[in-house]
C-alpha cells in the first residue's frame, strides 16, 4: 500500500490529518500495576506499550542472554539495567511471532538499557539489578520512542533517582532519498504508514536539553536532510517531556489528595486542587 | 565463559587524562584512522581488511536456491558474522554476545537494508530459482572498531565477487563454470561505509574516530554513521550512552562523509589494481571476446 | 652471535659443545628444554639456545606465548576483587587469578594494610607457583620485611609488551645483553619518568607529564613490534623526541 505523499503538498496535511509539526495523541498513566515497584502505560497514537520496573534489587539467577546488558552486574559498582521487550503477537497487522533471540528485539533492549543507564544514577545501587520489562500491545510506528518513554515513566514511578527524563520521538522527511527537492518538509512523530514510505529517525534527548541520548536512523536519506529532521525531533522530544511531566505531576497531586502520601517538603508550592 | 578483560583503574584514568590534553596513546589525532589495508584473495569475493591490529576477513559465496515464498522476485542475500574465540577469549561459538548481535544488525542495516545490492537481479526463475548470496564475516583479531573494518570488508568482498554466468533457454537453466563463461559481477548500486565515533568525557564532549580496544573500553558512548560517497546516510546508530549535543552529532556526520569518500576512493583503487593483476596477460579480454561470439 | 646462540627448534639435537660444563655445579636446565634420560637434552620450544657458563645453565630464549608464573618473578597485576584476607589479582587476562594476602605488604597489619580498589595495580613478586594451583604473590621481602620497591602502583599507565621484551628489560645489563636501550636513551634526552617492568609482559610508566608517558609507551611498543636493534632504537627515540617538541 504505497502512501500517497502527493496530496501532502496540496493541503500540507498528512494522511491522518496532522500538520508537519504535530504529535499524535499521547496518553500515559503511571502506577498501573500495584505489584511492581514502578509501572506505566503509554499510548502514542495507536502504539500502545506497557512497562513494569522491578528493583533496584539483588540480582537474581542469571538468565543467559535475556538481559539487555548495561552494567553486567556492575563493573565499577553500578547497578545493571536489564531490559526485556516482549512484542505481542497481536500487536501488528500480520500476526508474526518473534522468537526470543530476535536480533531486532535484542537491539531494542540494548538501546533502552544503555540510554537509561546513562540517565539513572546507577552508581547509588552497586551490585543490584533494575529490571525493566516492556510489553508492546499495539504497533503503529515510533515503537522505540514509545518504549523509551514508557520505561522512563516507570522508572520515575519506581522512584529511581535520575538526571532527567529520557524522552524520545521520531522525525521524518517528506522527500524520498532519491528526490532531491528542496521543498521537502520535516515531519514529526511518524505513524506506521509514514515510517514504511519515508526516511525517518528516532531521537531521544535528556529532558529539555539538546543533548541526544539515542539517535537511530534505519533508512536512506540525504545527509543534508539530517539537520532539519534532528531539529524537529529534538523539539518533539521537548513536547513529549512536557506531557510526561504533566502525567507524573497529576498523579502526584492525585495521590496527595487521596492521602496515600504525606505532603512533604518541596511539595508545598505544588497546588492541590 | 571467561569474562572480558577490563582495563585497570590506572589505564582508565590515564587514557582520559591524555585525551583531555588532546593526546592518544598511539600518537594519532582525534579524527585519524589507523593504517587501513585491504588484500583480495586468489578467489573472487575474499577480502582481508586490517585496521591497525584489527583484522577482518569476509568471504562471499553464491548458490542457486528456491526464493522465499513471500518474495518470489527477489534473490536471497545474507550476511553472517562470527566472533570466534580467536578474536578474544570472551567470545564463544554459538552464543552470540551483545557485540556480535549489534555488529550483525549494523551490517544488515548498512549493506542490506540500504539496498546496496539489487536483489531482484539475483532472481533466475520467478518463484522457483534464485541466487543466494552469502557473506561470512570472520573477525580474526579484535583491537577496536570492528564495525568499520567489518563493513569495509563486506563491501569490498561483495564488489570483488563474481558469480557464475547463467542462461535460460526453453525453460532450462544453465549455470556455466568459470572455464565456459567468465563469471559476472553482482549488480551493485552504491557502496556504504560505516564510520564510528566514540565519545569520551562526562558530557561526551570529546569525539574520536577509530578507537582502539583500550579506548573503546573507557568510552561513554558511540555513534556509528553509515554513508556512501553520494552523501546519503544509510543508517545512524547511537544506541544509548551518555547524551551528546545534537550540534556535535551533525558535525560528526559531516566529517564522516569525507571519511566515507576516502574509503570509497581507496576501495575503487584497490579493485582496479586487482583487476589489472588478474588481467596480466590480457587473458581476460581474450576469454570475454570468446564469450561474446 | 649466531654461532654463539643458535636457533633451535623443538626436537632438534643440541650440539654437545654448546652444553656448558662446570666442575662443581650441576647443569641447570631453564625453560624450553627437557632432559630425556639417560643423557639427552631436547628443546621443546623454538628460540635461541643460550648457555650461561658461569651458572652452568642452559635455556631457550623465546618470544611469545602466555606468561606462566614461576617463583620470584616480578609481575604487575590488577586487583579484581578483595576477599576476607586476600586480594585476587589478575596477571594475564582470561586466566585464573593469583592471590595476594592482605598482610603481604611492608609493615602491614590488620589495621594498616593498604586498601586497594578493584582495578588497582600492584607490583609484586611471585612467592609460590605450582602447576594446577593458583599462584601466590607478595609485596614484601620475607627475609628483610622491606617492600624493596614493590607495592601498589598509583597513577601512570601500563603498556602491554611481549614477554621477550619484558625479560630483556629486566636483565641486569639490558643494553649489552638484552639489546634494549630505549628507556636509557629517552632518559638521556631529558625525559623524567619512572618505570616498573612486570615479567608478565607489562610495563608501568609514570611521569609528571602525560606527554612523556605517551612517548615512552610508543617507544616501547614500536621497539617491540618492529624488533628494533639498538641503532634503530636511537633513531626512533630521536624521531619521537622531535615530534614531541
Amino acid at each position: 500500500m504505497p502512501l500517497d505523499t502527493s496530496a501532502y503538498s496540496l493541503a500540507l496535511l498528512r494522511v491522518d490529518g496532522r500538520r508537519w509539526n504535530e504529535l499524535r495523541r499521547v496518553h500515559a498513566q503511571i502506577r498501573t500495576q500495584a505489584a511492581a515497584d514502578g509501572s506505566s502505560y503509554l499510548e502514542m497514537g495507536h502504539t500502545k506499550v506497557m512497562c513494569v520496573v522491578n528493583g533496584p534489587s539483588e540480582p537474581g539467577p542469571r538468565r543467559g542472554t535475556a538481559g539487555g546488558g548495561g552494567g553486567g552486574g556492575g563493573p565499577g559498582g553500578v547497578a545493571e539495567v536489564a531490559v526485556s521487550v516482549v512484542v505481542a503477537g497481536f500487536s501488528s497487522v500480520d500476526r508474526k511471532r518473534r522468537g526470543r533471540g530476535d536480533k531486532r528485539t535484542l537491539e531494542l533492549q540494548t538501546t533502552i538499557s544503555n540510554a537509561l543507564a546513562a540517565s539513572l544514577h546507577t552508581h547509588l545501587y552497586p551490585h543490584s539489578t533494575i529490571s525493566i520489562s516492556l510489553h508492546v500491545l499495539s504497533q503503529d510506528g515510533s515503537l522505540l520512542a514509545a518504549l523509551i518513554n514508557a520505561a522512563t515513566l516507570a522508572c520515575v514511578d519506581a522512584g529511581i533517582p535520575m538526571t532527567d527524563y529520557v524522552v524520545a520521538c521520531t522525525a521524518g522527511s517528506t522527500s524520498t532519498y532519491a528526490a532531491n527537492d528542496e521543498t521537502a518538509d520535516p515531519l514529526l512523530d511518524l505513524n506506521h504508514q509514514e515510517e514504511q514510505e519515508l526516511p525517518s529517525l528516532t531521537v531521544a534527548t535528556l529532558g529539555e536539553t539538546d543533548r541526544v541520548a539515542v539517535l537511530v536512523c534505519e533508512s536512506r536519506v540525504q545527509a543534508s536532510r539530517l539537520e532539519g529532521m534532528l531539529a524537529v525531533g529534538v523539539s518533539g522530544c521537548h513536547q513529549v517531556r512536557e506531557i510526561l511531566d504533566q502525567v507524573v505531576r497529576d498523579k502526584g497531586r492525585h495521590m496527595i489528595k487521596e492521602g496515600t502520601v504525606e505532603k512533604g517538603m518541596g511539595v508545598e508550592e505544588m497546588e492541590v486542587d | 565463559m571467561p569474562r572480558e578483560a577490563e582495563p585497570s583503574l590506572n589505564e582508565r584514568q590515564f587514557v582520559l587524562k591524555a585525551l583531555e590534553e588532546n593526546l592518544r596513546l598511539d600518537g594519532r589525532t582525534f579524527d585519524k584512522y589507523r593504517a587501513l589495508a585491504l588484500t583480495f584473495g586468489d578467489e573472487y569475493g575474499v577480502a582481508d581488511v586490517t585496521l591497525g591490529r584489527t583484522r577482518v576477513l569476509a568471504k562471499t559465496s553464491a548458490e542457486v536456491t528456491v526464493p522465499y515464498a513471500d518474495r518470489p522476485l527477489d534473490g536471497i542475500f545474507t550476511i553472517t558474522t562470527e566472533l570466534s574465540p580467536m578474536a578474544s577469549p570472551a567470545f564463544e561459538i554459538n552464543r552470540p554476545t551483545e557485540t556480535e548481535i549489534l555488529l550483525s544488525r549494523l551490517l544488515e542495516k548498512t549493506v542490506r537494508r540500504s539496498g546496496a545490492m539489487d536483489t531482484e537481479s539475483l532472481c533466475l526463475v520467478a518463484g522457483q530459482k534464485c541466487w543466494s548470496v552469502r557473506v561470512d564475516v570472520h573477525v580474526l583479531s579484535h583491537d577496536g572498531n570492528l564495525t568499520d573494518a567489518a563493513c569495509f570488508a563486506v563491501v569490498a568482498a561483495l564488489r570483488h565477487f563474481r558469480k557464475p554466468d547463467t542462461s535460460m533457454e526453453g525453460g532450462v537453466l544453465t549455470v556455466y563454470t568459470p572455464a565456459e563463461r567468465e563469471p559476472v559481477p553482482l549488480s551493485w548500486l552504491h557502496s556504504p561505509f560505516c564510520i564510528t565515533w566514540c565519545f569520551f568525557g562526562d558530557e561526551g564532549q570529546m569525539a574520536l574516530l577509530d578507537a582502539t580496544w583500550s579506548e573503546e573500553q573507557v568510552r561513554v558512548g558511540s555513534c556509528t554513521i553509515s554513508l556512501n560517497r553520494h552523501g546519503e546516510i544509510c543508517q545512524i546508530a547511537k544506541l544509548g550512552g551518555t547524551p551528546v549535543e545534537a550540534v556535535a552529532l551533525l558535525q560528526c556526520t559531516n566529517v564522516a562523509l569525507t571519511k566515507a569518500k576516502e574509503f570509497s576512493t581507496y576501495l575503487d583503487k584497490k579493485l582496479a589494481e586487482d583487476a589489472k593483476r588478474r588481467d596480466k596477460d590480457g587473458l581476460m579480454a581474450e576469454l570475454s571476446a570468446e564469450n561474446d561470439r | 652471535m649466531a654461532t654463539e646462540n643458535p636457533l633451535v627448534l623443538p626436537g632438534d639435537e643440541i650440539d654437545p659443545s654448546l652444553i656448558p660444563t662446570h666442575k662443581t655445579k650441576p647443569l641447570r636446565l631453564g625453560p624450553g628444554l627437557r632432559h630425556v634420560p639417560p643423557n639427552q637434552i631436547l628443546p621443546t620450544l623454538a628460540g635461541h639456545l643460550i648457555a650461561d657458563h658461569r651458572k652452568n645453565a642452559l635455556y631457550v630464549e623465546y618470544n611469545g606465548g602466555r606468561y606462566i608464573p614461576s617463583p620470584s618473578d616480578l609481575v604487575i597485576g590488577q586487583v579484581t576483587r578483595s576477599a576476607a584476607d586476600l586480594y585476587y589479582v589478575n596477571l594475564t587476562p582470561y586466566t585464573p587469578n593469583a592471590s595476594l594476602p592482605h598482610l603481604a605488604f611492608e609493615g602491614a597489619t590488620k589495621k594498616t594494610r593498604p586498601q586497594l580498589a578493584n582495578g588497582a595495580l600492584v607490583y609484586a613478586r611471585i612467592s609460590l607457583a605450582n602447576r594446577h594451583m593458583d599462584p601466590e604473590l607478595e609485596c614484601v621481602s620475607t627475609s628483610t620485611g622491606k617492600s624493596e620497591g614493590l607495592g601498589p602502583l598509583t597513577g601512570g599507565m601500563v603498556f602491554d609488551i611481549s614477554l621477550g621484551l619484558a625479560r630483556r628489560l629486566l636483565m641486569a645489563r639490558s643494553r649489552d645483553v638484552g639489546k634494549v636501550a630505549v628507556l636509557e636513551l629517552l632518559g638521556a634526552e631529558g625525559l623524567a619518568f619512572e618505570t616498573a617492568v612486570g615479567r608478565n609482559g607489562k610495563v608501568w610508566v609514570n611521569s609528571e607529564s602525560v606527554k612523556t608517558v605517551v612517548v615512552v609507551g610508543r617507544a616501547l611498543k614500536e621497539t617491540d613490534e618492529k624488533e628494533l636493534g639498538v641503532e634503530q632504537q636511537k633513531k626512533l627515540v630521536q624521531k619521537l623526541i622531535k615530534e614531541m617538541r
